[in-house]
């Protein structure tokens, strides 16, 4: 039984990656002009309200998150802004999507799909309840450091049809370099953790940061490995303690190309 | 005797169950699918030495056109113009299903790191490979056996590189790389 929903769980993943065609070209005037005036009014905006009414209608709001996850309302932007992070009772170091999911089974509901409008949806909600946090992965936690070390090794790897890693086109001796008219971006500086899930203007929808990853690794041919994996889930925490270095905070949806 | 089982048996399917309701196990409560599998099979060897083939005519018109060609496009879907002659825009593939499937020839999208003659939109993470003929082969700095090797897998000439690995990846063939070699080495200056 598992094997089929995960099977299918794949199937879609791989279908939806079909139409991530590729993106190459830099913005226009054009587009320029549109990202200003989306920064002013940040369509994703929608999404991030619609996942709200989700979680409150749904599985009971930003009070049965702080509860299932045993910290206080207080506390719980403090908290958010720490993922992917352990979680006890999920025995991993899990996304907030994984949250979510958890929260369903336990109140006896339908497992929303992790790659899925919806899902996305509730992580840029969830998400947005830590804006103006500072990036806080605990790399003194020892799961989220054997995450942080298999993120990192992630990254570095190089592989797929091209034998490229990321830190082949995002390591600090080459960023700011153009790939194609693409200026290559340093993932610390631009705050990955702290702007994704972010409208992505090229897609027209919103996107997590796994995601994003997938369509690097689609352009680049690695590989695409699926969203809530460990080594998705350790290539997200790597990314974060990027922003964290640079004292970054999240301002959640971000706005990118 | 029996009855005494039964107290336990009703014990335990009580325990249980009240357990059950304040602590679901939830640790596979969530999907979690595996990647490590796949990452593995995604590795690719080891850098390669290689020695240009004696076959290889980097005079031949054809082949430069075939090596410009790939060089300025990303793959058979986004290449705008026809393929030139030994070349194809698309291949057919045997997916997992068994049955055939027109996939993109992949290019080596040389642009996307090196200005030439005639690029468009070129990158600049790896040098400008413009008069190459002129300033690397006519004054011997370089040879075609270097720029072979450099297109074939450049992590021999340096470890760190951040080129793409052509030939050892298996994402090109021998006349593949030549295609490349005579490209980068022509003479761009008349036409
Ligand atoms: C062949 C080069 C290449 C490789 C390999 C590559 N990237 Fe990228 N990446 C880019 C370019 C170019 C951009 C900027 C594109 C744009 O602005 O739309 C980018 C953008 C990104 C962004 C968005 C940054 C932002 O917030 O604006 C993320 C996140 C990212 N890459 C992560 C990764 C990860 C993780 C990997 C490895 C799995 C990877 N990349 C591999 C070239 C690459
Ligand atoms: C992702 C970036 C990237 C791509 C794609 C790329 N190169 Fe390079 N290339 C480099 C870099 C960087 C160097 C500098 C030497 C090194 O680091 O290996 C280089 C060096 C070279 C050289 C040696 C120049 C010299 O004389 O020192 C040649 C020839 C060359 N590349 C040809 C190609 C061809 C042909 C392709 C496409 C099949 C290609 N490159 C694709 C980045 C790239």
């Amino acid at each position: 039984m598992k094997k089929v929903i995960l099977s299918l769980a794949f199937l879609s993943t791989m279908a939806m990656l079909q139409l991530n065609a590729g993106e190459q070209f830099t913005m226009s005037d054009a587009d320029r002009a549109m990202y200003k005036e989306m920064l002013e009014n940040n369509p994703a905006e929608i999404h991030v309200e619609e996942g709200g009414e989700i979680l409150e209608e749904s599985l009971g709001g930003e009070e049965a998150l702080a509860k299932f996850l045993g910290v206080s309302e207080k506390d719980l932007p403090k908290y958010i802004a720490g993922f992917p992070r352990y979680v006890k009772k999920l025995g991993n170091v899990v996304g907030l999507d994984q949250v979510m999911q958890a929260m369903e089974a336990e109140q006896g509901k339908k497992k929303t799909k992790l790659k899925s409008g919806k899902m996305f949806s509730m992580m840029a909600y969830v998400k947005s309840l830590a804006n103006d946090e500072l990036v806080n992965i605990d790399l003194s936690e020892p799961h989220e450091k054997v995450a942080y070390e298999l993120g990192k090794t992630t990254y570095m790897t190089a592989r797929g049809g091209r034998g490229l890693a990321c830190n082949s086109c995002h390591s600090a001796d080459i960023v700011g370099q153009v790939l194609r008219t693409q200026p290559l971006p340093d993932l610390g500086e631009v705050a990955v953790a702290g702007t994704w899930p972010a409208y992505r203007m090229t897609k027209s929808s919103l996107r997590t940061p796994q995601r994003r990853f997938q369509g690097c690794m689609k352009n680049a041919l690695l590989k695409v490995i699926p969203i809530g994996s460990k080594e998705m889930i350790a290539l997200e925490v790597y990314v974060a303690t990027l922003a964290q270095e640079k004292n970054k905070k999240i301002s959640i949806p971000g706005l990118k190309r | 005797m029996h009855t005494k089982f039964k107290y336990l048996a009703i014990t335990a399917l009580f325990l249980s169950a009240s357990s059950a309701v304040c602590a679901m196990d939830l640790t596979k409560a969530y999907d979690m699918p595996d990647a490590t599998e796949m990452i593995k099979k995604d590795l690719f060897p080891a850098a390669k030495k290689y020695t240009m083939p004696k076959s290889c005519d980097l005079n031949d018109p054809k082949a430069i056109a075939r090596g410009k060609y790939m060089f300025h496009n990303l793959n058979g879907k986004k290449a705008k113009k026809p393929a030139p002659e030994g070349l194809v825009k698309f291949v057919e593939k045997k997916g997992k299903d068994g049955k055939v499937k027109k996939k993109a020839k992949q290019f080596g999208n040389c642009v996307a790191c090196h200005n030439i003659e005639g690029a468009k939109g070129a990158g600049n993470i790896g040098p400008s490979l413009e008069s190459y003929k002129a300033n690397f082969i006519d004054t011997n700095a370089r040879d075609a056996q270097f720029v072979y090797q450099k297109i074939a897998d450049p992590r021999i000439d340096n470890a760190n590189t951040h080129m793409t690995v052509n030939l050892t990846t298996g994402l090109f063939n021998e006349q593949e790389i030549c295609d490349y070699t005579a490209y980068v080495v022509s003479d761009k200056t008349k036409k």
